[in-house]
């Protein structure tokens, strides 16, 4: 197990996505602003599932609007690429009603469970074995699973639709989340185990 | 240091990591977290990515977000411990015995259910959040808007059927 640890951080220095202390950067400042906002919290995404807490919602639309149409620049200016994800129909349609289920009952996702095992819950350490396990399937029955998972549709953006409109398209899309981020109800469920208070705008 | 900070600081924040993650000086490539789960189970259990065909296939992308996790995982861990000062060892979320119960081995039960379930759905959808919504929707790429949907909606047609009401 050792070297295969070690064969990890190998391959990030050889891959060229940033050296292994710049991910390691990228990982930390991501773990930290979640912990801040305290979106890795059960009561923000489950309570999202009970219309009892609108932080996650809010915070996503925002920052997907805000990096929009910055990555759009950012790509017309040559200073980054598009990595676009195909549409493999069937897996988007089975994996995304699955993973929503088990969103709103675990009240995390891959991305904020580590950071909730690190304020010491330990709930969330046993979902994290439950999800070890389920790559440990997924990747046992993948032979199976990828008949499911077509068709591929292929890697389309939406600007890339209305070719010669792309800038309106970026630009509407980006301030229309903009917005949707400030019209939903800035609801927040304090949890009195944290003594928490609103944070201010 | 405020011990919490708003969704609006907490967007602006997050877009702009995305941004760098993004761009030429950073990672040249998105944000992700779901493929790190597999990857790991590979590295726990020995499996040799020359004998299971998803292994050799996320063998890269893997190890990125591998290393990139661990990174969130200090991250969370010194802000848990020095700016929020939330650390603390607890098991059932206060939300959780208010709309479900109090039982220890049912939360138990349903977060290791659930966790497995997640990542057989993040893995069949080609990513999760992060992927499909962080990183997908701020390329305006379809297949990440058509996974947001379908979450948004599962999200809170199981939590009205899974929630007791209040």
């Amino acid at each position: 197990m050792i070297d295969r640890i070690m064969h990890m951080f190998e391959i990030v220095n050889t891959e060229g996505h940033g050296s292994v202390w710049l991910v390691l950067f990228i990982g930390f400042v991501f773990g930290a602003i979640i912990q801040w906002a305290r979106v890795d919290k059960f009561e923000k995404i489950a309570g999202f599932a009970m219309l009892e807490d609108m932080t996650v919602p809010k915070m996503l639309f925002f920052s997907i609007g805000l990096a929009s149409i910055g990555l759009y620049f950012m790509i017309e200016a040559g200073w980054a690429h598009y990595h676009v994800k195909p549409i493999m129909l069937g897996g988007i349609v089975i994996g995304g009603i699955l993973f929503g289920i088990a969103m709103a009952i675990f009240g995390k996702c891959p991305g904020t469970g580590p950071i909730s095992v690190a304020e010491g819950r330990i709930d969330v350490l046993v979902g994290a074995i439950g999800g070890i396990f389920g790559g440990l399937f997924f990747t046992w029955a993948y032979p199976w699973f990828k008949q499911i998972m077509g068709p591929n549709l292929g890697k389309l953006t939406l600007p890339g639709l209305f070719e010669g409109h792309a800038h309106l398209v970026v630009l509407i899309y980006g301030i229309a989340l903009v917005v949707v981020a400030f019209a939903i109800p800035n609801l927040e469920y304090l949890d009195p185990e944290d003594h928490e208070d609103k944070a201010e705008l | 240091m405020p011990r919490k900070i708003s969704w609006f600081t907490g967007g602006i924040l997050m877009a702009l990591l995305i941004l760098f993650t993004f761009s030429v000086w950073g990672a040249n490539r998105p944000i992700g977290a779901s493929t790190y789960v597999p990857y790991f189970a590979g590295v726990i259990f020995g499996l040799d990515p020359q004998h299971y065909e998803y292994m050799a296939q996320i063998e890269k992308p893997g190890a990125w977000e591998g290393v990139m996790l661990i990174g969130a995982f200090l991250g969370g861990l010194f802000m848990s411990l020095f700016v929020t000062k939330t650390f603390r060892f607890s098991v059932i979320p206060h939300l959780w015995k208010e709309r479900k119960n109090h039982s220890v081995a049912s939360r138990l039960f349903w977060s290791f259910v659930s966790g497995f379930v997640m990542i057989v759905g993040a893995r069949l959808a080609g990513g999760c959040t992060s992927g499909h919504f962080l990183s997908g929707a701020s390329q305006i790429a379809v297949s990440g808007l058509i996974f947001g949907g379908i979450v948004m909606a599962t999200v809170i047609v199981t939590g009205r059927l899974f929630y007791k009401k209040k």
